[in-house]
């Protein structure tokens, strides 16, 4: 069930809410349990059974791992086969869902293999214990709103808020404040862009000009950013009613200075993610530059195959970890010095290289990027200059909300007698939020979940 | 402060959802869909629920409309597919995916394997013949080099009807709908015309019809889809014959196989208090419609047609003591199993190009 869904929003999230107030304490994580698997399992029952193969294994091997803990040759055999296991699993699934048009795809199973792994890394490490309670383990992994697009965390925060989270008046009023907010980002913004870039997708590729080559990469962009941080808020927004401090995943990347900067704005947890557990755990820290720099590559090549079973994928973290190294080498004092030099840099190349995520092929590819150069159809095209100026104001809003401009505004204000003031206003501003939502999920040419797609 | 706007954020946000719960426990409860363990296992029924909130939920016509004009006054100037004009709703027009040759092969097999007297007809859609009225720089597909591409891969025995002439040299009439995808009775009795006299008839004339407006206050399938009221709503018309040939029998069959007997009316004037009134001419769409006149000619017409030859039927069984309508909609690459093509003298393929598209790309 989608978090985005008229039957989540306008049924189930009340419902859940409201019920899971009025239970006693004891029963809160049992029920925030079955009320997970119930939403994971909604449109396909059957569903569940992947997740709970999963969840055993991963509790097994944590026992295992604890038990067994001095034997370290042992416990580092046992680790490489589980993450083995697991990661040919997820690849597998992934690969068959991709060929066989995701008849059988078990969504979050890029999400929660991260956090098995992440688990069993963590005992490993002896970061902290093996989870005793295998229902400690189960909403770790699978805590539903978590499951559509992050944020990640790990067992050692989770654990810690398990036992010692309350639930108030003031986290149910911010938390439903940030669902809201998300809600919007994905419903308003990133379904209006994702429409938007669907439309000029249908433009022929060889008749494509600069203007509607870089206006479907813009809109792609905004798309790709918007859902993923629409899903992640109200992730955290859920998270936040239920008593759980879930962490960002975005921060504002547009108008960061430099790929490094922008990167490190974009999906936080899974970078971090991949840094802790891969780069500096089992390429075990670089003693020379040079390592530094092939494992850098290496970590985005695979954050690349974590975002989709596609060779574009891998080619786009490939792109990536070469120019985050090109950064880092040649161009970061510049960058330092010039402010703007580095927010154009990063814009333009970042729209570049998202062209191979939503390309068919590398041939497809190679002519949006001859267009973006100029060397297509001409400099703008009717379908182009339409939609421009039919989307212009849209597009204007998307790209100030996804820069930090935005936030600075915000915060600024919030200090201001004015703003504090105008704080009265903050719940008639949510509620229209929440009816311009609404409306918004009534339209019937709204993108798929972005998850199915990767 | 604080505490007052989190109570105050839980009271409102609280507010609204009850409001918008409670209207649909209301509005939805003659809708909603019964669970069973078939469709629970398959997630049919978790489908039905979300479209049926979609269709049914509470203030459901109030927020839509809010949302739709609010992305009008943003610059949009697309809903849900459609062109908000002025003075009617356009619906944009995708490019074919298949090519013309691809579009013809359905019935240019037909046409080899019974070699019955056959004739094609392509509609184009209200955007194609009124470009001229899409904003600026809209663009909608190029359906008449599709359609004329249709024609010229269609073998040399298939004669083709050119629906485009005839609508573009009457575009400054009301042959289209405003608010909704299909042609206008005017326009049906012209596309008549122009398909009878290919087929060796001589078109009754105009005047011959006594036209009754049924309704002024039609609104159509785009205007369902838009919600946009600044534009006028439609008239629909009837075009009656009493001098002409009667209808003896209307027999209807369904997917399921089930038939019923429709008496002697062809039209069902139930249709114009439904939520769609354009169903007014040939009544719930069925897979066949077997209609018999008082025609004595021995002539029977195989028709296959999408909706858009609903309002040109009434015409067509002026000439023909029986005409099999078969629904291509519902029969899809089964159409030529629905009735034995050997049983007819003449055969007619009429539809629009948008619907023809959809079935055979």
């Amino acid at each position: 069930m989608p978090l985005s869904s008229l039957t989540f929003t306008v049924l189930t999230l009340p419902v859940l809410l409201l019920l899971y107030y009025c239970i006693p304490e004891k029963g809160k994580q049992w029920y925030l349990l079955a009320g997970s698997l119930v939403i994971y399992g909604w449109g396909s029952p059957v569903r569940v059974l992947y997740p709970a193969a999963f969840l055993f294994f991963d509790f097994g091997v944590g026992l295992l791992l604890e038990r067994h803990a001095r034997k370290r040759t042992l416990c580092t055999v046992l680790l490489a086969l589980s993450a083995v296991t697991q990661t040919a699993a997820m690849a597998l699934i992934r690969y068959a869902a991709f060929l066989n048009g995701r008849t059988f795809f078990p969504f979050g199973i890029a999400v929660y293999s991260l956090q098995g792994l992440a688990y069993l890394i963590g005992v490993y490490r002896k970061r902290h214990p093996a989870a005793v309670r295998i229902q400690d383990l189960a909403l770790y992994l699978f805590l539903f709103p978590v499951l559509y697009a992050g944020p990640l965390m790990n067992y050692v925060e989770f654990s810690e808020q398990l036992g010692k989270r309350r639930t108030n008046i003031i986290g149910l009023s911010e938390g439903l404040g940030i669902f809201i907010r998300g809600l919007a980002e994905k419903v308003i913004l990133a379904d209006t862009f994702g429409f938007l870039f669907r439309e000029l997708r249908q433009t022929p590729t060889g008749s494509m000009s600069m203007l509607t080559a870089w206006l479907t990469t813009i809109a792609f962009s905004l798309y790709l950013y918007f859902e993923l941080m629409g899903y992640a808020e109200m992730a955290r927004g859920i998270g936040k009613c239920f008593g759980f401090e879930l962490p960002r995943n975005f921060s504002h990347p547009f108008f960061c200075p430099g790929i490094t900067a922008f990167m490190q704005s974009w999906n936080i947890t899974v970078l971090l993610w991949f840094q802790t557990n891969f780069r500096h755990f089992l390429l075990g820290g670089a003693q020379k530059k040079w390592q530094s720099y092939a494992g850098q590559v290496l970590t985005w090549v695979l954050i690349g195959a974590w975002y989709g079973m596609r060779l574009q994928f891998l080619l786009w973290g490939l792109c990536i970890g070469l120019l985050l190294v090109f950064e880092q080498t040649v161009l970061e004092r510049y960058i330092r010095r010039h402010y703007i030099f580095g927010v154009l840099y990063a814009l333009i190349t970042v729209q570049f290289s998202w062209v191979l995520f939503y390309t068919g092929s590398l041939g497809e590819a190679g002519q949006y990027w001859r267009a973006m150069l100029g060397f297509g159809a001409g400099l703008a095209d009717r379908s182009g200059i339409y939609f421009l100026t039919s989307y212009a104001a849209i597009l204007l809003l998307g790209l100030y909300t996804a820069t930090d401009l935005f936030r600075n505004i915000t915060e600024r204000l919030a200090t201001t007698r004015v703003g504090q003031g105008m704080q009265i206003l903050t719940p008639v501003i949510h509620a229209g939020l929440l009816i311009f939502c609404l409306g918004s999920m009534l339209y019937t040419d709204r993108e798929p979940m972005l998850w199915l797609l990767l | 402060m604080k505490h007052f706007v989190h109570h105050a954020m839980l009271i409102v946000v609280g507010a609204v959802w009850i409001a918008v719960i409670a209207a649909s426990m209301h509005d939805l409860s003659p809708y909603f869909p019964k669970p069973t363990a078939a469709t629970l296992a398959s997630g049919a029924w978790t489908q039905q629920l979300e479209s049926t909130l979609r269709e049914h939920m509470g203030f459901r016509d109030s927020l839509f409309r809010l949302k739709s004009r609010t992305d009008l006054f943003v610059g949009e100037k697309m809903v849900q597919g459609v062109y908000v004009t002025s003075d009617k709703l356009l619906e944009k027009q995708s490019e074919p995916a298949a090519d013309a040759k691809v579009l013809a092969e359905p019935v240019n097999t037909f046409y080899g394997a019974n070699a019955l007297p056959t004739y094609l007809v392509l509609i184009p859609s209200a955007a194609e013949i009124y470009e001229s009225d899409l904003p600026a720089n809209a663009v909608s597909a190029d359906q008449e080099s599709l359609i004329r591409g249709v024609y010229d891969s269609a073998v040399s025995g298939i004669r083709c009807v050119d629906a485009r002439g005839v609508l573009s040299s009457r575009k400054d009439s009301y042959i289209y709908y405003r608010t909704d995808t299909h042609c206008t009775g005017y326009a049906g009795y012209y596309l008549y015309q122009a398909a009878i006299q290919k087929m060796g008839f001589t078109p009754i004339p105009y005047n011959r019809f006594v036209i009754t407006h049924l309704t002024t206050e039609f609104r159509g399938d785009l205007y369902r889809r838009t919600l946009c009221d600044t534009v006028r709503p439609d008239v629909l018309d009837r075009y009656g014959n009493e001098a002409g040939v009667h209808i003896t029998g209307v027999q209807a069959v369904y997917q399921d196989g089930t038939t019923e007997d429709r008496g002697t009316q062809l039209s069902a004037p139930a249709a114009l208090t439904s939520e769609d009134p354009y169903r007014y001419y040939l009544g719930t769409p069925c897979m066949k419609l077997t209609v018999t006149t008082d025609a004595d000619n021995g002539k029977r017409l195989l028709l296959y047609k999408d909706d858009f030859a609903d309002c040109i039927v009434p015409f067509l069984v002026q000439h023909y003591s029986e005409v099999c309508i078969v629904d291509l909609t519902q029969t899809g690459e089964a159409f030529a199993e629905a009735a034995d093509p050997q049983d007819y003298t003449q055969v007619l393929f009429l539809s629009s190009i948008r619907r023809w598209q959809e079935l055979w790309e």
